[in-house]
């Protein structure tokens, strides 16, 4: 065996054994801790400095064999399958928009735009697939004012058509994800922690209820309340579980209860989404168009529908944009659809799954985040494309450029946390419930 | 005595998973509990618990964190998962069984001798 004086060359040549480079400084932690216990032991029994370190050493073992094990143990995980899969659904998305909408003499997707958004959108899969998420950990509350400040900032540089800032809408839609920072910066911090946490939510909620984007808006208020029970759940707080809970559920009834009574006349926009034909040319409009088209659809090939000379533009306003599903139907028919619908069900369920099995905290909420919001998209795009027009929605990876390439990255972030798994740590947090003792026993003494 | 180190390192992940039974451990303090717990027989060096450790995590049977000891230094804490409880169980009437036969074995061996 090499012989090592210090524990840093020690702690080096077995980094050199580990191939992985961003396992290489997380293993080497753990194991110079243990040596300076060690040392400092050795140091307690009557052994000089240089000594101790020199049988601290000694003790831990040959660091080409300890390297070895560890770098067997310690492999990036690659998700080739999924990163395949997204990759694939989004390149149908595209085809679809480029396809089913050329030659249209208005909405048509333009080729150009849709294969810069696909450019991007896999740069930003792989960006964030790549991304270690336990160094965006480390500063999680900076990265969530940082994030929060760009969305408010948006307000002012985006272009707004309708009085409605564009881009902060497609923003809001990280919301649930950018939650997971800001609660996991809050850990062990008790009440205040979990007050925080609640205005922190209601900070992210703001911004697509002002947008105004009530999908969402739902979206955020119901993901980041189930967030929010997962880190009670896991102790990020450090407070009892029943109170937290208790608490938060009361929270939940009166902040619902609070945006539903000031979206009113929800009853009445409800009404209309059900019976679209009660208003049918103005309120109802869409729903009452959309219906037709399903009404008529096959299983293959384009429905026997007589869409009027303007073309399906005209016929369904928005029919190659959040009713592109619809305009799937009525050109291709319901089978591709619902083969379509099954592959994304599959990939976020598939995701979903895998999340909830990892160890690491807040990856795991991280996944949780990135399905449950793609999920809720997913979920609002088939009400809305089965003719209950209550919200704009898309279809995750198939509708609208912009949107395909945030649904890429949310996705590749997800995938992110599968690939490190094993090197995936927790950062320290000093237990509240610890401090008020020690606090109380200094009190006695 | 000097053990057999094959003879111990079948059963190392069993020792190590019993030490987490009750509590929660850091790597030091399991190396030292074993040292306690078998009189000094067993001296388990930090360069094998680590690999076996992340080992079994990977597989998981135990989760770690992160958290301040009491000395005010970070430790990674080591906890035995439900699933990891019944791999323990598992093991250890594996092992019990290995035991009793080898006893028995050995008991009848020394009958034939004394015959």
């Amino acid at each position: 065996m090499q012989e090592h004086e210090t524990i840093q060359s020690y702690l080096e040549t077995i980094q050199e054994q580990i191939r992985w480079k961003r396992a290489r400084p997380v293993l080497a932690q753990e194991l110079e801790r243990h040596l300076e216990d060690q040392r400092d032991a050795f140091i307690k029994e009557g052994r000089t400095p240089k000594e101790a370190e020199r049988l601290a050493i000694g003790d831990m073992g040959d660091p080409l064999e300890v390297g070895a094990e560890l770098d067997r143990v310690h492999r990036p995980r690659p998700q080739w399958g999924l990163l395949g899969l997204t990759l694939a659904l989004s390149c149908a998305g595209a085809i679809l928009r480029v396809s089913l909408t050329a030659g249209w003499s208005f909405e048509a997707i333009r080729l150009p735009n849709t294969i810069l958004s696909l450019v991007f959108g896999s740069a930003c899969l792989l960006g964030m697939y790549f991304l270690d998420i336990s160094r965006l950990a480390r500063h999680a509350g900076k990265f969530y004012l940082l994030i929060l400040l760009f969305m408010v900032s948006s307000w002012f540089w985006s272009p707004a058509p309708y009085g409605i800032p564009y881009y902060t809408r497609y923003l809001a839609l990280c919301g649930p994800t950018v939650y997971v920072f800001c609660l996991y910066s809050l850990r062990q911090k008790g009440w205040i922690g979990l007050f925080l946490a609640i205005l922190g939510g209601f900070a992210l909620t703001a911004i697509p209820y002002m947008a105004p984007y009530a999908n969402a808006t739902v979206s955020m208020l119901l993901i980041g309340f189930v967030l929010l029970l997962c880190a009670v759940r896991m102790d990020w707080f450090g407070i009892s579980h029943k109170n937290a809970v208790t608490f938060g559920l009361i929270l939940a009834a009166v902040s619902g209860s609070a945006y539903i009574l000031h979206i009113a006349p929800i009853w009445d926009r409800l009404n209309i989404a059900l019976h679209p034909e009660l208003d049918p040319l103005t309120r109802g409009f869409h729903g009452v168009q959309i219906r037709k088209i399903l009404e008529s659809a096959r299983w293959l090939g384009t429905a026997p529908l007589d869409i009027g000379n303007r073309g399906l533009a005209g016929f369904l306003p928005e029919a190659s944009n959040d009713m592109l599903p619809t305009t799937i139907i009525y050109t291709l028919g319901w089978l591709p659809y619902l083969l379509l619908l099954a592959a994304l069900t599959a990939l976020l369920v598939w995701l979903l799954v895998r999340g909830l099995k990892q160890t690491h905290q807040l990856g795991r909420l991280a996944v949780v985040a990135v399905s449950l919001t793609l999920g809720f998209q997913l979920l609002f795009s088939v009400v809305l494309n089965s003719g209950i027009v209550l919200s704009s929605a898309h279809l995750p990876l198939v509708v609208g450029n912009l949107h395909t390439m945030l649904d890429m990255a949310l996705i590749g972030l997800a995938l992110s946390v599968f690939r490190g798994s094993s090197i995936a740590r927790e950062e320290a947090v000093t237990p509240i419930r610890r401090i008020k003792r020690i606090r109380l026993q200094i009190e006695y003494q | 005595m000097e053990l057999d180190k094959g003879l111990i390192s079948g059963s190392m992940a069993l020792l190590v998973m019993k030490l987490l039974e009750d509590q929660d451990l850091y790597g030091y303090q399991m190396i030292e509990e074993l040292r306690r717990r078998s009189d000094d027989t067993f001296h388990l060096r930090a360069g094998t618990l680590y690999p076996l450790l992340h080992g079994l995590e990977e597989k998981g049977s135990v989760t770690a964190y992160e958290q301040t000891a009491e000395n005010g230094k970070n430790r990674r804490y080591y906890h035995l998962t439900k699933q990891g409880r019944g791999v323990l169980a598992e093991k250890e009437a594996a092992w019990n069984t290995y035991a009793r036969a080898v006893g028995q074995v050995l008991k009848g061996g020394a009958c034939l001798a004394g015959a």
